[in-house]
């Protein structure tokens, strides 16, 4: 042991000079007199690992109870218990981590950085919601996310933005979603969690943009509801599509529709697709032109989106620690009474050769160039898809929720006069 | 209308929210000023106007390490470090260079030119042709010998390990050990926070040893006797610095005391009883965090400053 | 009609959930491989293992953010960046490295005239550090962690002058251990990572704390 301690202070002179920022192990240790007795160095533990399954069977059992609550019992009060629930527990207890919307990003990091080791957890949070969003429609959004449980409550006064802007701003969760990725893959910035707006609110601890941040979408939340899962969320994305090929999905009325129109005002987010009876069906002529334009239209969008992105990687580098760095090695700025930024300070003292840094700068600026290529054209499908999803009416004879948009929150259920005692008993 | 008002205003805050992302995204950088900057500058600059020598020459050294220097009473410079040791004559030339095993981290030449090199634990002696003349056991597994002085028969070896001073015979038994606390005799014991502990032997006949830890000199007889000590610890130029200071020290002009510090790198000349005279050299001649500036003066009282970063040896010599 | 798109709505369900597999699969293998370790043995037979800093059976292994204090550069942001206000990196003082010095570096100013407690001559800005005389010439410091504000003042103070026995930590009893780390994304010096729950602190000096218990 002495040995170990004598090789250990020799290996520490021989790198004195490669360590000048810091200090020389402690040598030899004082010999007290006084019976003084060293203190320990307290260290406290972390949150214990084990209460990580803890967090992953309330998940599933919230997904289980909001699911059946939803499908089978078509109950509103359940449901909003259930988001009570999601609130204290997932916000204010375990204060906005883990979460299935920041989840993306780990299992992005982990599938392109094998480095990155993902726990368990955080793959079941990614997971286990889109699942349960196959069989049953978004239940996870209606009661078990603590962000949509969260703008539900304030939800006072919400007004009806029509189609046309609700497809417009249903664009920018997509790119939000692209972006978070590409961040994520180049191992910059986890961009989610960084505007996170709530977690300020449930930790009770933030700085004052946070609070701020979060407060004026609670504002907005009052009259548009739900801002972030409609306008914001990128899982949100995710969930949209997996819930349009869901196995059972809520209906607002348990057997047919009467077309009372009693249920058209009672969606607070604009997901109920009223019926449309086109009386002059278009002819195929124009049928098959509206066609050809898409299947042209959706490949240019594509490649022009792509283009633009790829012009655009530099400047979605440049969050890159590695590529700021770079930078200020070529153009070092000199801020006033201050020689060099902390960045080029602490790359000196690691010693690195600046060749290494511009050849790790140019690795990353490599995934940017072919991240932004696949961004661009990823948002030019979106916008694509939204023009092709206006030009194409499609026919539809009764009340029923927007499977893509429906966070099944069986509000509309109340309002629907059809009552089947015997199937809900 | 109402509700259009309203809509159109809830839409322009969400815009603004989205604006503020990515504003703060892209355009944000952490600032880089530090409102806890830990002002070490002005000390750094500070004590340059006393500074009364000027540095006349700088001899590189190829060796991968350096940690000692020594002179002889022929002039030559000798530098020990790893692996290596390397012997210059007056004018930087080398003179020989000859491998070793292990790191010198302390070098001593006698009157009649033995080199003594303090490896880790143990001395080896050895001649300026390169040859092994002895090597001594280990003085134990936790020695970490910092320097060595010859005067005579008479060998003094710090061990900073261990806390102490070995005073050997030249054939290599132990003599005693000097330092050790005892409060009978009024012996401090040597506080050694990290291992730079440095000793040197005056003209009339004296040992001198540092004790970091106190800031002080402590000179004692050569069989152990405590005779005085003088010492200040501050951060001004007068007092030593630091945890532990001076690091270094060797005479000039018979009873001067040289001194080198780390932390605020700076090369001071104090009088036999401790009076602070003059700077040698200021931090701003030295790399920041440069640590073991080993000292020695030769034949021509110049200042030999071995700077071990900078892997070269800094003559300082009085401004005219 | 009806049966075609219930087909279709089959098939890309089967899709989904055939790629959300497989995702699953490929991430919980290598985890459970423990990432980029490949040694090819499993952690028990592994010499390595004492000193490997993967965690075993990773995929059960939660993991937490640290500062790693060899990569510190001490710029003062860990106090502005962290979600928690006060941060929730502090400093941690490694008493088995401690020298004990009157004149501690990272306690007083480095132009201090007089060693003494006055606040005038205290470094923290906080006064967090408090000097206690243990006996001649040994003084003990300990950290006050509430008015801690992770500044790392005292940390280049202590590494100027000292032995660099006070370390900024990430506290874990105030760590919320968000997703990605704020101050990781401000760290000019990338000295923040995620480590293993397990062994959640990176000090320096503090693994020689058993052998020197044994000394004595």
């Amino acid at each position: 042991m002495k040995k170990t301690l004598a090789l250990v202070f020799l290996v520490f002179l021989f790198t004195i000079q490669f360590m000048n920022s810091y200090g020389i192990q402690r040598f030899p240790k004082p010999e007290f007199e006084s019976g003084y007795v060293q203190p320990e160095t307290l260290l406290p533990n972390p949150r214990a690992e084990v209460l990580a399954i803890l967090d992953i069977a309330v998940l599933i059992i919230s997904l289980s109870v909001v699911s059946w609550l939803v499908i089978k019992k078509r109950n509103r009060n359940g449901v909003f218990w259930m988001s009570l629930f999601a609130l204290a527990y997932f916000g204010f207890y375990r204060e906005g981590c883990v979460c299935a919307i920041g989840s993306i990003q780990n299992v992005t990091l982990a599938i392109f950085d094998k480095s990155y080791l993902i726990p368990i957890s955080a793959i079941i949070f990614f997971v286990a919601p889109l699942v349960y969003t196959l069989f049953f429609g978004r239940t996870f959004c209606a009661a078990v996310c603590p962000f949509g449980a969260m703008q539900d409550l304030v939800a006072f006064s919400p007004q009806k933005l029509g189609s046309r802007l609700n497809a417009v701003l249903g664009v920018i969760p997509y790119i939000y979603l692209g972006l978070a990725v590409i961040y994520a893959a180049t191992g910059t910035d986890f961009i989610i969690c960084r505007y996170d707006p709530f977690v300020g609110i449930w930790r009770f601890n933030a700085s004052f943009g946070i609070f701020v941040f979060g407060g004026i979408l609670l504002v907005i939340g009052i009259f548009i509801a739900r801002p972030y899962c409609r306008f914001l969320c990128p899982y949100g994305v995710l969930l949209n599509w997996a819930s349009r090929f869901s196995r059972k999905h809520i209906t607002i009325t348990p057997a047919e529709c009467i077309q009372c129109r009693l249920c058209e005002n009672s969606c607070p987010y604009d997901a109920i697709d009223i019926p449309v009876t086109t009386k002059n069906p278009e002819s195929k002529g124009t049928m098959a032109r509206k066609l050809i334009f898409i299947t042209f239209l959706i490949p240019v969008l594509m490649l022009a989106g792509g283009w633009v992105g790829s012009k655009l990687n530099e400047p979605l580098a440049s969050a890159n620690a590695k590529v700021r760095l770079a930078k200020q090695i070529l153009n070092p700025v000199t801020e006033k009474n201050q020689a060099e930024t902390f960045e080029i300070q602490a790359f000196k003292s690691a010693g690195k050769q600046q060749r290494q840094a511009f050849a790790e700068a140019s690795e990353v600026l490599h995934k940017f160039y072919i991240g932004s290529w696949i961004l661009g054209g990823f948002i030019g499908l979106v916008f694509g898809s939204l023009i092709a999803g206006r030009m194409i009416t499609k026919h539809q004879t009764d009340y029923t929720p927007n499977k893509g948009t429906c966070f099944s929150c069986v509000r509309c259920v109340d309002y629907c006069p059809v009552k089947l005692p015997l199937i809900t008993k | 209308m109402k509700q259009k008002i309203i809509i159109i205003s809830a839409l322009a805050l969400l815009l603004l929210l989205i604006i503020f992302m990515v504003k703060d995204f892209f355009f944000n950088n952490p600032g880089n000023t530090n409102p806890y900057q830990f002002e070490l500058d002005n000390i750094r600059k500070g004590d340059s106007a006393k500074a009364v020598f000027a540095e006349t020459q700088q001899i590189k050294t190829s060796l991968e390490e350096i940690h000692g220097i020594a002179t002889d009473t022929s002039g030559k410079i000798y530098v020990s470090g790893k692996d290596s040791v390397a012997i210059f004559d007056a004018k930087g030339k080398t003179v020989n260079k000859f491998r070793i095993a292990g790191t010198a981290q302390c070098i001593a030449v006698s009157e009649n030119g033995k080199i003594f090199l303090g490896i880790q634990d143990h001395i080896e002696i050895w001649n300026n042709r390169g040859e092994q003349l002895a090597k001594w056991a280990s003085l134990g597994t936790d020695a970490v010998l910092t320097s060595i002085a010859v005067k005579g028969e008479n060998i003094f070896i710090a061990d900073a390990g261990q806390k102490v001073v070995y005073r050997c015979h030249i054939k290599g038994y132990l003599l005693g050990k000097i330092g050790l606390k005892d409060p009978a005799t009024g012996v401090p014991g040597f506080i050694i926070p990290s291992p730079y502990f440095d000793l040197g032997i005056s003209k009339d006949g004296n040992l001198w040893v540092v004790n970091p830890g106190r800031h002080s000199f402590e000179k004692y007889k050569f069989n152990g006797t405590l005779l005085s000590s003088w010492g200040k610890a501050s951060m001004a130029t007068e007092g030593f610095c630091g945890c532990c200071n001076p690091s270094n020290f060797a005479f000039i002009n018979d009873s001067l005391f040289v001194t080198s510090e780390k932390a605020i790198e700076r090369v001071k000349i104090y009088s036999a009883d401790g009076t602070f005279l003059c700077v040698v050299a200021t931090p701003d001649q030295f790399e920041s965090g440069t640590k073991g500036l080993d000292l020695a003066v030769d034949k021509q009282n110049r200042i030999l400053v071995l700077d071990p970063v900078k892997k070269m040896i800094r003559i300082f010599e009085p401004k005219k | 009609m009806q049966n075609r798109r219930d087909f279709l709505n089959l098939l890309c369900r089967g899709t989904i959930l055939t790629g959300l597999a497989a995702t699953t699969g490929v991430l919980a293998y290598r985890s459970v491989k423990g990432g980029n370790c490949d040694l090819g043995t499993s952690c028990n037979n592994c010499k390595k293992s004492e000193s490997c800093d993967l965690p075993e059976a990773a995929l059960f292994r939660q993991t937490v953010w640290q500062l790693d204090p060899t990569k510190c550069i001490q710029c003062g942001r860990c106090a502005e960046n962290c979600v928690m206000s006060p941060s929730a990196v502090k400093v941690t003082h490694v008493y088995a490295m401690c020298g004990y010095c009157d004149l501690c570096g990272g306690y007083l100013k480095p132009d201090t005239k007089n060693i003494s407690t006055a606040a005038e001559n205290q470094l923290c800005p906080t006064s967090a550090i408090k000097r206690k005389f243990v006996e001649d010439p040994f003084y003990q410091y300990t950290i006050d962690e509430p008015l801690c504000i992770g500044c790392a003042k005292c940390v280049k103070g202590c590494g100027a002058f000292g032995n660099g026995s006070l370390q900024l930590q990430i506290r874990h009893d105030r760590c919320v251990n968000c997703n990605e780390c704020s101050i990781a994304r401000n760290c000019p010096s990338d000295a923040f990572k995620r480590v293993p729950a397990n062994k959640p602190y990176l000090l320096q000096g503090i693994e020689a704390k058993p052998e020197e218990k044994n000394k004595v």
